[in-house]
């Protein structure tokens, strides 16, 4: 996985000028983190209106990424910043920064702390790329 | 007589070649489905599958595992 290092120049998503996180920016997000490894068997970003990208159908990954946010916002008592959950089948990650959220499904045992970086890492990308939006939004 | 000098470095990397192999086994045996929620301050939680909470994350991973299939 694993993006070493989370500020290295590269790393971010590059900014186009939009007000907010549009789709493609997400999407260039989504690939960049997939192809960190193999063992990542897909992710969606969502925004403050809902889903805005996905390694998959947009409208299946929106209703299991928020079903994942709901029940670890549950389970916390409130906002819930990070959630793992490892089972037989994979494993499930969710992360919320600064007004962004992002699940992602691995292969069974892969390292947790690596994957939640690189979660926060390509979520801060987009963040940076609209700081204003995502501000307001936080 | 003593051993190849080859020898011992070639036992040696197979030495560390079935710790690290036990090592995997051991980790896959005791490693247990979890679930581990971190709230906004920074505290985390274990979930255990028989409680409400847990059963809750449990179905909502599934659901997302399921869709990355």
């Amino acid at each position: 996985m694993f993006q070493h290092v989370a500020d290295q120049q590269g790393s971010e998503v590059p900014a186009t000028g939009a007000p907010g996180p549009d789709r493609s920016q997400a999407d260039f997000a989504v690939a960049r983190f997939r192809s960190l490894s193999t063992e990542i068997r897909g992710c969606a970003i969502l925004g403050p209106t809902g889903i805005l990208a996905a390694s998959g159908d947009l409208a299946a990954w929106g209703t299991a990424a928020a079903g994942l946010l709901e029940a670890a916002d549950a389970a916390a008592g409130g906002a819930a910043s990070q959630t793992h959950v490892a089972t037989e089948e994979g494993e499930a990650y969710a992360v919320r920064l600064e007004g962004l959220g992002m699940v992602a499904v691995t292969d069974r045992f892969t390292l947790a702390s690596l994957v939640l970086a690189d979660m926060r890492a390509a979520l801060r990308g987009l963040s940076r790329a609209n700081p204003h939006v995502v501000r307001e939004a936080a | 007589m003593p051993p190849k000098p080859h020898r011992l470095v070639m036992d040696r990397v197979a030495g560390y070649a079935d710790e690290a192999a036990a090592y995997l086994r051991r980790r896959r045996l005791t490693r247990k489905p979890f679930a581990r929620v971190y709230a906004e301050g920074g505290e985390g939680a274990m979930h255990a599958p028989e409680s409400e909470s847990g059963r809750a994350l449990f179905l909502a991973a599934a659901r997302l595992i399921d869709t990355a299939r």
